[in-house]
């Protein structure tokens, strides 16, 4: 049973296997995006002191071999060999990283992991998902690091924003002349290392494991072993006892080979099993689309004594990721895959067979959207929920009213009469400022609208938010309500609350902020704008220009905001005008 | 014409489950036959292969005439082979892999489900004021999956951790695992003017071992509904 990591969880190697020979599985996935794995050796200062150990496509191998790049296999999209006690004392760290090829980002990848796997047992997996990130063009999975000469293990899922030669100068690596710039590849399939002789020759004693893909990828291509070129093809049982003639000399395909996991592939000689009936009153569909595919995978051979096999994929846990090719010649587009092993026979049409997904039950699913714990006042749950703990301090919270979505505890809502100012802006604006009062012991989760939310903490110092964008903010606050008049304001007039002193206010815009320096010429929409810092010094420029107006019904943009401040003022505008 | 460099990557993943999603926004379900679904009418955005459509299924017309009073019927049922998308005017798409659980979720959240699932309308007590507003509850409970919305991204909150209840606004609620008693409370206070609109102002209070799942946002219009 392997052992489940989270997001900076650390355990002992020597806890998880008493094996120091691991094998370092990879899956990583998304759609349209290749991926470059590498290992980076660093010393005790996390630099890449010596390059020989940067493990890459085009490393293979650290000068003793203790470290290994063997390619996908196993279910694995790039699977490394580590033996720890060869490993030399410069070496401090090892961190596996994966890098997108081409365009994309990490948020378009799917359910992945990185998993450790030690005498043919899986014994430790940490699992991540494209959600867990943004723009990030590569990702830290994990670290085997030395403290105190003890291998630990320590599940990162750290995202960097730049792509693999951006990460190897973070290391202190150079980038050479001669290697390829990451991305200028493209999605051109079939990148081949240059034939060394680590890649050539499988590692003695050390076999990669008979995957569901015969030899998909896995560089076990010695010479003696004529192999098809085409490793995404599964041969079924009837099919492989024909002999298979290379047609093409093999290439050891490590990088850039597509993989497909076998289940969901199927080979148009074998015998289908019986399908379910065809939709009723329709076409009677391509047999080859939409049949499911077959169940010829059963178990998978023993390895028996190798100690360095990773097992076969879980039965449900891992659904194939590998992407193939468009429009590869043999796979069932539409059909989920089927489990393996025990899940063979194929099934009563009138029993609904469902497809496993990654991740069974409700909890796993709703896992990443958990809530987040932590003992702060103020916790930005996502980008639109946050919550604030008021039992703290027993300082009570001001919100807008309506904004509440959900609270636990001994909480009391009442309604803040606005005081002297805030009537002000009732009046003016027609609209009031209605606020409420949270207080007593108890969480209170505040969003509104899926605007998007940002706690911004005082300490001493000002900022103005316009009335409109002010979500909840700390009664410790001092607030007042000023007012910025100008022709063409709607409403007479643009309201904005001050507030000072130290706390927390939390703002909320609709969609992605942008924050500016007040330079010399700095305007601003007036219903764009949401905070500025309260130093800086508002003007209202109205820009009437004969020109436009010739142009009846044209709107144009004519009344702004320009701001002034001494240099270190900024301001807060997004992307809607209310 | 070549698919434009730019669009590179946005096509669909190869099928890993039942139901996936593509993006933040769509789901993404490969049908199978005998593997029928229930969606909301008007919530494909696209199929490839051969899928149909039935719009009024006898049993979901029984089973949903409490839904709402109106003569529409809240799902569709969708047979066939193929990839079906399904989105809901932009909010996130959760797909929930139930596994001999029960899930409650709010009639409005709820965009698919695998037909074979036990289901039914649930009615609260106490709650009958909200039937006007569009609450409702639909009970789902088996083996199979769920495909929910979310007008942002979710939030899950363990209920029962604290000695008191969890209160949430109806109009922010999704789902809730089927275990937890709820009720009604109205905030009695003169001067307490919670929620939206004026003066009245309900929230649920959920009680027991359970989470409940709120998305960021108050706005529980059912935009697939007002539309068509």
């Amino acid at each position: 049973m392997p052992r489940e990591f989270q997001r900076g969880h650390k355990a002992k190697i020597s806890d998880l296997t008493a094996g120091t020979d691991l094998y370092i599985g990879v899956q990583i996935a998304g759609a349209g995006l290749s991926f470059d794995m590498s290992c980076f050796g660093l010393d005790g200062e996390e630099r890449l002191s010596d390059e020989r150990y940067f493990i890459f496509f085009n490393q293979p191998t650290s000068p003793e071999e203790s470290l290994q790049l063997l390619g996908a296999q196993a279910g694995d999209t790039e699977s490394f060999r580590v033996t720890l006690d060869r490993i030399p004392p410069l070496v401090q760290r090892l961190s596996f990283t994966a890098t997108i090829d081409g365009p994309g980002q990490m948020s378009q990848v799917g359910p992945g992991c990185i998993r450790i796997v030690a005498g043919g047992e899986e014994v430790a997996r940490y699992a991540f998902d494209g959600s867990e990130f943004s723009t990030e063009r590569a990702v830290m999975l994990g670290d085997i690091y030395r403290k105190n000469d003890i291998w630990r293990f320590a599940a990162v899922g750290q995202g960097f924003d730049g792509g693999l030669d951006a990460l190897l100068k973070n290391f202190g690596g150079e980038v050479a002349e001669e290697e390829p710039e990451p991305g200028s590849q493209g999605g051109v399939p079939g990148f081949a290392p240059p034939p060394g002789p680590g890649v050539q020759q499988a590692p003695p004693a050390f076999a990669p494991p008979p995957g569901p893909g015969p030899g998909a990828g896995a560089p076990s291509g010695s010479a003696q072993v004529p192999q098809a070129p085409q490793p995404q093809v599964v041969q079924q049982p009837q099919v492989a006892q024909q002999p298979q003639v290379p047609q093409q000399p093999y290439v050891p395909d490590v990088h850039g080979a597509p993989t497909v996991a076998a289940p969901i592939v199927q080979t148009p000689q074998v015998p289908q099993p019986p399908g379910p009936p065809g939709p009723a009153g329709g076409q009677q569909p391509p047999q080859q689309a939409f049949a499911p595919p077959a169940q010829g995978q059963t178990g998978f051979p023993e390895v028996g004594s190798n100690p360095y096999a990773p097992p076969a994929p879980p039965q449900t846990a891992q659904p194939p990721q590998q992407q193939g090719p468009p429009g590869q010649q043999l796979s069932n587009p539409f059909a989920p895959p089927q489990g393996q092993g025990g899940m063979g026979a194929p099934q009563a049409p009138h029993v609904p067979h469902i497809p496993q997904g990654p991740a069974a039950g409700v909890g796993a699913a709703l896992e990443k959207y958990r809530e987040v714990p932590t003992g702060q006042r103020w916790t930005l749950q996502n980008a639109s929920l946050i919550r604030a703990d008021i039992g703290i301090d027993g300082q009570p919270v001001l919100a807008k009213q309506g904004s509440m979505v959900l609270y636990q505890g001994k909480v009391d809502f009442s309604h803040k009469g606005a005081g002297f100012t805030g009537r002000v802006v009732g009046n003016a604006t027609g609209q009031e400022m209605q606020l409420m009062r949270c207080s007593g012991k108890g969480q209170v989760f505040f969003a509104e609208n899926t605007a998007h939310v940002h706690p911004v903490e005082l300490q001493g110092d000002a900022i103005c938010v316009s009335a409109e964008n002010v979500l909840a903010f700390d009664e410790s606050l001092q607030h007042e309500v000023r007012r910025i008049e100008g022709h063409g304001i709607p409403g007479g007039a643009l309201f904005t609350m001050q507030f000072t002193g130290t706390g927390t206010v939390v703002v909320k815009t609709q969609g992605t902020p942008v924050v500016l320096p007040v330079t010399p010429t700095t305007f601003a929409d007036a219903q764009a704008v949401v905070a500025w810092s309260a130093a800086a010094q508002v003007i209202v420029s109205s820009q009437v220009r004969l020109h436009r107006n010739a142009y009846p019904g044209h709107s144009g943009e004519t009344v702004n905001l320009q701001f002034r401040g001494a240099p270190g003022n900024f301001i807060v505008v997004q992307p809607y005008e209310v | 014409m070549n698919q434009p460099a730019a669009l590179a990557g946005f096509a669909p993943a190869p099928v890993g489950a039942r139901m996936q999603n593509h993006g933040q926004h769509m789901v993404k379900v490969a049908m199978q036959s005998g593997q029928d679904l229930f969606a909301r009418p008007g919530s494909m955005v696209a199929y490839e292969g051969f899928v149909q459509y039935e719009a009024n299924p006898p049993a979901v017309r029984q089973m949903a005439s409490q839904w709402l009073s109106g003569e529409k019927n809240p799902l569709m049922l969708c047979r066939g082979d193929g990839l079906l998308y399904l989105a809901d005017y932009g909010a996130d798409t959760v797909c929930v892999n139930l596994n001999e659980e029960s899930l409650s979720v709010n009639g409005t959240n709820l965009l698919a489900f695998d037909a074979h699932l036990q289901w039914g309308v649930e009615r609260v007590k106490g709650l009958a004021k909200f039937a006007g507003q569009g609450l409702f509850n639909v009970g789902i409970r088996g083996t199979g999956w769920v495909a929910l919305t979310s007008r942002g991204a979710p939030i899950v909150v363990d209920c029962g951790r604290g000695e008191d209840e969890t209160y949430v606004d109806p109009d922010a609620l999704v789902a809730w695992s089927s275990g937890l008693k709820m009720k009604g409370k109205r905030s009695m206070k003169a001067g307490a003017l919670i929620g939206r609109g004026s003066g009245e102002a309900y929230q649920i209070a959920f009680s027991g071992q359970g989470f409940v799942v709120v998305q960021p946002s108050e706005d529980s219009t059912d935009r697939i509904r007002v539309r068509g």
